[in-house]
């Protein structure tokens, strides 16, 4: 495809696609991001005012890392989308807030989404050994709106599975059912893949306190994502580790962190307590000072900016208010931080905001 | 110890915080009389005597001290046993140690009246008389179910301030800097902190929002020492700014963009919080939409403190309507917000009157 095309078109998601998921030297990366962000600044106003502001203009692109990122709580404030014209075909919605604003992503379809979010599982080694998948989320139908719950559709059908995957159902998780579910599944001996938010593994963990711990098949696997945003109760990521690691039989290594957002079209993926995450290779990760604007130094704390070339879209950059350290190869994250922290007597965001910003 | 004799010691003891006439003033006016914990008082034909509660087990916020210290100073002038959880740890408030300080600056004979832990003591609190709390709706809703039959639980739940600017034009220097004052008393962190500025629609902004920039930067200069600006703060400061410059707003901001505060003009009359920690939004409302601009803070709104409009009476009987139906609860002068009275009535409710329970005699004196 070349700069002149119309992403809007289907064939052009596809070959931008095609690109994607193509080998990325420095050379196209740098290629590939000029282009995206070129289009994306002429085409939603708030992102050219955005970059204007911050001295970066298509003319004056040096390196990707120049690329100014949108606030994450823009995507609630207007609409980030690269199609005027057009009318978007799918919306992602953030958590809902009493203000009536949760932040949305809209996409004219969901296949860059797909393609992008199994190859992204596929590469990082999920799908080895042809896991049967079990989600603790609704399935796509019940919730339209709900990125995360389009990922797993997306699994689910990638690797050509049917049956109760999603074991929520009009907005209840039946425990009962689902372990039964499990108990047959770990009869047919093939390995497991189970996949939700952490806080949905610590109703299950609550709940099933004091029932006998499943023996997971050999080369089975727990994936957790989104954190506890939005909820009163917490429990630190080791404790959780270790008491899925001991209901489900396995190791350490065997538990997944999933880190994406409704407002991106990748994921990075960790494997463990301390594992690191890992982006595909169509999107990085900055770890920035809020300041400067700038990356941090190796071993210094900051925030996390994703420049994602599959969110062709809405906006390429996104800065996070997620803390993460950098490392030489990469980032450690650290949290993600709540929308906004004020407790005690002074209402804040957390309060008016049910859930936050962050995840699917 | 009687209450009077209670009363000079903390006022001794913190006598800007707790000024003796002040305590005579709240004890006169939330019991009757200031020795109503001590003797029998003749009222309406019969006599009554205040009695205090035995234990209070306080449950003190994490964004701010002086609201733990206001608790246990009506505690202490109760002669009520107290104990008090203290705050986590966060890193942009230093709460926790501000209310170990205040409790060791305590002469001895009060001092000994308060215990301090650093986790809810379970024991503590089921034999406490009245539990005082303060916190997030998900904090209160955990505290009250854990209270007996009988126990009194006083909460004080989230709450938040606007400063209301009635008359932009007629805005003189002193009210301007009162406005920043309240802005950034506290680093915005306390429920009496505004969080948006409200002005009549038809306001002109350009020449308001030069004003309050000016203030804030002469007030945030004259603040010693500076609050501090620790990583997850400075992040949602420069988010917020960011937002602003994406949606094309105009925002105000201090020489060289130092985090000190920041001020953004949002359209959208629309109440959004703000990151707080100097952040405050300035907008317009007609007075027909005030309701619907703040609707989703309806009965959480404690203070509005009001600037332009005091010098030439009060507010302006419209839109004291309009705030009213809203569930404010105090009205003030912009300058005054962080700093009641301490008759306060905090959240509409007699901050001593709470507490103690009432013994009537019809006997003859």
């Amino acid at each position: 495809m070349n700069r002149s095309d119309d992403l809007s078109l289907p064939a052009a998601h596809r070959a931008w696609t095609k690109r994607l998921l193509g080998p990325i030297n420095e050379t196209a990366w740098n290629e590939l991001s000029w282009e995206l962000f070129a289009r994306q600044f002429a085409r939603i106003p708030a992102y050219k005012r955005l970059a204007l502001g911050r001295g970066t203009t298509p003319k004056t692109f040096q390196s990707w890392k120049d690329i100014p990122a949108v606030p994450q709580q823009l995507f609630k404030r207007t609409r980030l989308f690269s199609h005027p014209a057009a009318r978007p075909g799918v919306v992602y919605e953030t958590s809902g807030t009493t203000t009536g604003r949760p932040g949305r992503q809209y996409l004219l379809d969901a296949e860059v989404y797909r393609a992008v979010s199994v190859e992204g599982a596929h590469r990082a080694g999920l799908f080895n050994g042809g896991p049967e998948l079990f989600f603790l989320m609704p399935p796509p139908r019940e919730a339209p709106h709900s990125s995360l719950s389009a990922m797993f559709g997306f699994w689910q059908k990638a690797l050509r599975q049917t049956g109760h995957r999603f074991q929520v159902r009009k907005g209840n998780l039946d425990l009962a059912s689902f372990r039964k579910t499990l108990a047959e599944a770990i009869k047919r001996g093939r390995p497991l893949g189970l996949c939700g938010t952490a806080f949905s593994f610590v109703h299950v963990l609550e709940a099933w306190t004091g029932l006998p711990p499943l023996r997971l098949p050999r080369g089975s696997w727990v994936l957790e994502t989104g954190g506890f945003k939005g909820r009163s109760r917490e429990i630190a990521k080791a404790d959780l580790y270790r008491q899925i690691a001991r209901l489900f039989s396995v190791p350490d290594h065997a538990i997944w962190n999933e880190y994406g957002m409704s407002e991106l079209s990748s994921q990075a993926y960790a494997r463990g307590t301390a594992g690191l995450h890992q982006t595909p290779p169509w999107a990085r990760v900055l770890v920035c000072d809020p300041v400067t604007g700038r990356e941090t130094a190796v071993g210094r704390r900051g925030l996390v900016r994703w420049i994602d070339l599959a969110n062709v879209d809405s906006v390429l950059a996104v800065q996070t208010l997620d803390l993460a350290e950098r490392t030489r190869d990469g980032f450690r994250l650290i949290g993600r931080m709540a929308r906004t922290e004020p407790r005690g007597c002074s209402l804040g965001a957390e309060d008016l905001l049910t859930g936050a910003a962050s995840g699917h | 110890m009687t209450t009077r004799q209670r009363l000079d010691l903390l006022s001794r003891a913190y006598p800007r915080l707790f000024p003796r006439t002040e305590l005579l003033r709240l004890l006169r006016a939330q019991l009757g009389h200031a020795d109503a914990l001590d003797r029998w008082i003749a009222r309406d034909g019969v006599r009554v005597r205040a009695r205090a509660p035995g234990l209070i087990y306080h449950v003190c916020a994490g964004n701010l001290a002086v609201s733990a210290w206001t608790s246990l100073a009506h505690g202490l002038l109760l002669g009520a046993r107290n104990a008090v959880k203290l705050p986590g740890d966060r890193d942009d408030s230093t709460a926790r140690r501000e209310i170990l300080d205040f409790v060791r600056g305590l002469p001895k004979q009060l001092r000994g009246l308060v215990e301090t832990h650093r986790t809810l003591d379970d024991d503590l609190f089921s034999r406490a008389d009245v539990i005082v709390a303060f916190g997030s709706d998900a904090t209160i809703g955990n505290l009250r179910a854990r209270t007996r039959p009988g126990q009194k639980f006083i909460a004080h739940g989230h709450a938040l301030s606007l400063l209301w600017i009635a008359e932009p034009d007629r805005l003189n220097s002193r009210q301007v800097r009162a406005c920043a004052v309240d802005v950034l008393a506290y680093d915005q962190l306390g429920c009496l902190s505004p969080q948006a500025i409200y002005a009549p629609a038809g306001t002109k902004i350009g020449p308001l929002g030069e004003k309050l920039a000016r203030a804030l930067e002469a007030e945030w200069r004259a603040i010693h020492p500076k609050p501090p600006r620790p990583l997850p703060v400075a992040a949602r400061i420069a988010e917020a700014r960011d937002v602003a410059l994406a949606l094309g707003h105009r925002a105000w901001l201090p020489p060289k963009g130092h985090l000190g505060w920041t001020l953004i003009h949002d359209p959208d009359p629309a109440f959004q919080p703000s990151p707080l920690h100097g952040v405050i939004y300035l907008r317009t409302v007609a007075e027909a939409k005030l309701t619907a601009a703040l609707a989703s803070v309806a009965g959480r709104i404690s203070t509005v403190g009001v600037a332009g409009q005091m010098a030439s009476g009060q507010l302006s009987s419209r839109w004291e309507k309009a705030f009213l139906s809203l569930g404010v609860s105090r009205f003030c002068p912009a300058g005054r917000m962080q700093f009641p009275p301490l008759t306060w009535h905090h959240d509409g409710r007699p901050v001593l009157g709470d507490l103690v329970t009432w013994i009537d005699s019809e006997l003859p004196a």
